[in-house]
């Protein structure tokens, strides 16, 4: 083999691999950025789940408790903002404003022993704990995902690709102290 | 000299921290034992070998796996957050995230149930405290403990008869760069043997070439066993026998 043709083998090598590396760093930074956009998909589902959840619980109380006009207002409002919302820090205001509203509902289960043997009024707020954790939890693996997604696009080289597809770093949300607690009878 | 000294034992003392780091991270939750994990001592002979036979069933018949936990503490999580971590580590449930986890903890005197993915629909959060709070809590209120998870443990097993769930196991994958990777290679060796023997040099002649070139073929076959999972979603850990199940922090708990 003569001896110009043997470096042109090599250049021709040296270029498939860079072709080959840059590819395969471009669909995984597409996969990393479809799993965080997954992740805050989830954290959504919850957020609805919780909302259509409300309807049913406020029924419920009102079986019990009918004249509380003010609570039943109050959330009913807080649901229809969670349910406005559409970036992620509106919708997690939005839920924020919605844990203390329903706070004050369930604690209406205080006054009203009734309400409070109640196994449809006891299911759904199982039902209303369990969707809480879910959304702590979904919220907590999508920043995970999201410090992966930003460790990953700040390490070299896959920095100088990131720029060039102009990918930049995501936010996080921290979980509120609260989050983790089911919603607290208060007056 | 006494400088690089200082700097390598720096090095050293670094390194050994993080593996201690990353090692009391990783001891925070047992290895699993089996389908009952008795780890507080509180359940005697025949509830274990009750629930132990309602878990084969399951697993054998309907691909659902059920995880029964006792500890003294969740210390120093809380036993909503532990019973998650311990879900995600374990990894139980099928591919379809067919999964369910029992756990009591004696010193907080909690009870924790949380479904996998799969079996939310079935098993929404107000059913399974509605289990609880029926066939649990009386018998934990007595220490009970045995008496209280096993009638869990066939409630839910109950609730689950007729539900199928897949029950292979995946395979790893995510070895894409790799493949073309030595397929370009094998190319390369390829063309180049040719060049050296242009009229049909394919038989047993390359030496070095010869020997090589079976090394390669190798690659793409070995690599994926040792492969840690695969690439992106393939975070399913699976130990201790259970199915890599996936759990979204559902679920019900109660205090006794």
């Amino acid at each position: 083999m003569k001896k110009s043709t043997q470096i042109l083998l090599v250049i021709a090598v040296i270029v498939v691999l860079m072709v080959v590396s840059v590819v395969g760093k471009y669909n995984s930074l597409v996969e990393l950025e479809t799993g965080v956009d997954a992740r805050w998909a989830q954290v959504e589902n919850q957020l609805q789940r919780r909302a259509d959840l409300i309807p049913n619980l406020v029924n419920t109380v009102k079986g019990y408790a009918s004249h509380e006009e003010r609570v039943f207002t109050d959330i009913a409002d807080a649901r229809a903002r969670l349910l406005g919302a559409r970036s992620p820090e509106a919708q997690m205001e939005a839920n924020a404003g919605l844990d203390s509203a329903l706070g004050r509902l369930l604690a209406l289960s205080e006054a009203y022993p009734e309400l409070k043997a109640d196994t449809n009024f006891i299911r759904l707020q199982d039902e209303l704990a369990g969707t809480e954790n879910r959304i702590a939890t979904e919220r907590m693996r999508f920043n995970e995902s999201v410090q992966t997604w930003n460790a990953t696009i700040r390490k070299f080289p896959t920095n100088v690709l990131a720029n060039l597809m102009g990918k930049q770093q995501k936010a996080f949300f921290e979980a509120a102290p609260s989050a983790r607690d089911v919603p607290q009878v208060q007056f | 000299m006494v400088k690089r000294k200082s700097l390598i034992s720096t090095f050293v003392f670094i390194l050994v921290l993080l593996t201690l780091t990353s090692f009391a991270v990783a001891a925070s939750y047992p290895a699993p034992r089996g389908f009952v994990n008795d780890f507080a001592n509180v359940m005697d002979q025949r509830s274990r070998a009750e629930i132990q036979l309602i878990a084969e069933k399951l697993q054998k018949e309907q691909g659902i796996e059920l995880a029964v936990v006792t500890l003294t503490s969740t210390d120093p999580l809380d036993p909503k957050e532990y019973i998650t971590g311990l879900f995600s580590t374990w990894g139980v449930g099928g591919p379809e995230d067919s999964g369910l986890v029992i756990l009591l903890s004696i010193a907080e005197g909690a009870i924790e149930v949380e479904p996998g993915y799969g079996l939310e629909g079935v098993l929404p959060d107000g059913l399974i405290g509605a289990v609880i709070d029926q066939e649990g809590i009386p018998h934990f209120k007595n220490k009970d403990y045995s008496k209280g998870l096993v009638n869990m443990a066939r409630a839910y097993a109950n609730i689950l008869a007729g539900e199928k769930f897949e029950i292979k196991k995946e395979e790893a994958g995510g070895t894409g760069w790799l493949t073309s990777f030595v397929i370009f290679l094998f190319i390369v060796i390829l063309l180049r043997r040719n060049r050296k023997y242009p009229p049909g040099g394919t038989g047993s002649t390359g030496g070095s070439g010869g020997t090589r070139r079976p090394v390669i073929i190798m690659g793409p076959t070995r690599t994926p066993g040792p492969s840690r999972g695969g690439g992106f979603g393939g975070g399913r850990p699976s130990s201790g026998g259970f199915g890599g199940g996936r759990s979204g922090g559902g679920g019900a708990g109660r205090r006794f």
